[in-house]
Order: C-alpha cells, then sequence, then structure tokens
C-alpha cells in the first residue's frame, strides 16, 4: 500500500523538521503544506526531505489538510496518514494506526489521546470534551477523541473524502464525513507530548466558541 | 375545525422540505442525523401553523401579546435574518478565496510529478 503523510503547518519552522525526519520511517512520501507561514516552515520541511506545497494565505488547518490530502491522491496514495506539525503526537504510534486499516478492518482510524495515560492539562481534557459533544450534535456519531489532528485514512476515505470547512471546524467535518460515506472506523490509543511550546499554540476560547457555532450552523444549513 | 390557507400552505412547504432532506440523505449528500435535525425543525413549524394554540404559554412567558411587542419580535426577526444572510455570503466569499489559494499550492505538485 502506498502510504503518505500530510502534514498542515503554520509558522512551525522550529518544529517541522524533526516531525519530518520521524515520520519519514514510515511512510514513503510526505506532503508538508504551509498554510502561509511567515518563518522558514517550507525551507526546513523540504531540507527535511518533504514535498512542501505552500498557501500564499493563511487558510486554517482544515484548508491545508485538504490540499494536502488532494496532493497525496495526484501522487496515487492509497492510505493517508495526518498529523500536527507541532510535534505533540508520536510518530511511533503510526504503525498502530496503520493495522486496522492494512487488515481491512476500518477505513478511517482516529488517535485517542485519552485512551492510555497521557499527562493532558484539565483545560485541555475540558475543551476536548466540549469538541466531542458538539461533534457528536452536529454529526450524530460520538468519537472519544474527535478533535485529533493525527489520523489514518484508508483507500476508501482517501477516494471519498471532501472538505469543505477551513479552520479547525475540518476535525468535526471528518467525523460527518465518516457518517455520510459510512466509513468503518476505529480508535487507537495514542501518546500525546505537550510541552509549553504546543499549548501556547492552542486555541484560545474565543476561537473555540466561533468554531463550535460555524459547525452547528454549517451542518444545519447543509 | 377549519383551517386558513395559511394553516394549509404551511405543512405543505414543510412536508416539501423534509421530503428534501430525506432525498439528499439518500443521495448520500446529508447524514441522518441532520436530516433527523431538519424534520424536528419543520415539523415544529407546522405544529405551530396548524395549532397556533399551542405558543399561549409562549406568550406567558414572553409577555409578547399585543401589536406593538409583535411588530418589535418580528424586526428582531428581520435584522436576524439579514446578519445570517451576510454571515452566509461572507462565508461564501472566504471559501472562494480558500479554493483559490489551494489551487495555486496545487499546481507545484504537478511539477513535483514531472
Amino acid at each position: 500500500m502506498k502510504i503518505i503523510a500530510v502534514i498542515p503547518a503554520y509558522n512551525e519552522g522550529t518544529r517541522v523538521g524533526n516531525v519530518v525526519s520521524e515520520v519519514a520511517k514510515y511512510v514513503e512520501k510526505i506532503i508538508v503544506v504551509d498554510d502561509g507561514s511567515t518563518d522558514d516552515t517550507a525551507q526546513i520541511a523540504k531540507k527535511a526531505g518533504a514535498i512542501v506545497l505552500t498557501h500564499i494565505e493563511n487558510c486554517g488547518a482544515g484548508a491545508a489538510t485538504m490540499t494536502g490530502i488532494d496532493a497525496a491522491r495526484m501522487l496515487g496514495a492509497e492510505v493517508v496518514v495526518t498529523l500536527d506539525a507541532d510535534e505533540q503526537h508520536s510518530s511511533d504510534d503510526i504503525p498502530a494506526l496503520l493495522k486496522p486499516i492494512t487488515d481491512k478492518k476500518a477505513d478511517m482510524v482516529f488517535a485517542n489521546r485519552f485512551g492510555r495515560r497521557n499527562n493532558i492539562p484539565l483545560i485541555r481534557r475540558v475543551f476536548n470534551g466540549l469538541g466531542n459533544i458538539i461533534t457528536f450534535a452536529a454529526t450524530g456519531k460520538w468519537v472519544s477523541d474527535s478533535q485529533c489532528g493525527f489520523k489514518v485514512f484508508g483507500p476508501k476515505a482517501v477516494s471519498q473524502v471532501d472538505l469543505r470547512m477551513s479552520g479547525y471546524e475540518f476535525c468535526t467535518e471528518i467525523v460527518r464525513e465518516s457518517a455520510q460515506h459510512r466509513w468503518r472506523t476505529a480508535e487507537i490509543p495514542a501518546k500525546v507530548l505537550y510541552s509549553e511550546y504546543t499549548l501556547a499554540k492552542g486555541q484560545s476560547f474565543a476561537n473555540g466558541v466561533r468554531t463550535a457555532l460555524k459547525i452547528l450552523l454549517r451542518s444545519f444549513l447543509r | 375545525m377549519e383551517f386558513t390557507a395559511y394553516q394549509i400552505i404551511t405543512p405543505l412547504i414543510s412536508f416539501v422540505a423534509i421530503a428534501y432532506a430525506w432525498n439528499l440523505v439518500f443521495k448520500q449528500k446529508k447524514t441522518i442525523w441532520e436530516a433527523l435535525l431538519w424534520s424536528v425543525f419543520w415539523g415544529f413549524i407546522s405544529v405551530i401553523a396548524i395549532y397556533p394554540n399551542s405558543l399561549d404559554y409562549l406568550t406567558a412567558i414572553t409577555g409578547i401579546k399585543d401589536r406593538e411587542n409583535a411588530v418589535m419580535v418580528t424586526s428582531l426577526g428581520v435584522l436576524f435574518f439579514i446578519v445570517f444572510y451576510l454571515v452566509i455570503r461572507l462565508e461564501n466569499l472566504e471559501q472562494r478565496q480558500t479554493r483559490m489559494t489551494r489551487k495555486l499550492a496545487l499546481k507545484d505538485i504537478d511539477k513535483t510529478k514531472k
């Protein structure tokens, strides 16, 4: 199976190089989508061996992920692994996430940061819980860690996924896509490494509320 | 029980809206959950149209009884709709810009393939 990793990145020059080097052990190609960064994210990712696509303007994590998936399809990917560029995910979890796909037991695999003992700040747990509830209200499908960027798309999901939401709402949209296309899904516990850097880059409360409203509005209007 | 034209037309519109939503489910463009939410919303509108007295408890809570209050609430509703329409238009513009940016980025992948 041709496995390609997609990493959306915005001003991750200090981290993206390490992520690319680590992920390269498990996948055939890596696509980094530089989402209008003002730092040297693109150059560092390229130097580390990734294919780099650049958004001339910052469009959001959802748009960057979809650009990466489109590019992976054009390169003939059968399986796509998406993960964040800030080193919060451990690339060593990739084989475990790939297993349900290679065993043909799932079309889409969600990493679950709450499925194992991880040092996650309480505020993060609360916000992720709210994200799960909103996702359930909008899609009718419960996913234990719906807002995690670490996912694996199997062949069916790679061919059918079509994300229209540009920002962080895309995580909920992926759950919606899995319900709409009736993909078989699996959840695999994964490690998460929160650092001061990662926590500082998280969403603000106001942004979270805006994201929630967008999700509910869109799900009603579709 | 005598029905007014409004009480006949509104449930018919609701029926069409609900049928349309479920048709989208069969075409795999809408999820079952979304169609359910849509059905509940339009079902509620129909119930209000057929049994207007069901809103009596609402007037008791809100105090919207006389004409002036009704005009105020309707105006708020119209303003809400205008804001809603503008939000949708802005969203569409934002999506168009995103599509253009994404297309430009994907041009680079053709070079990679060659």
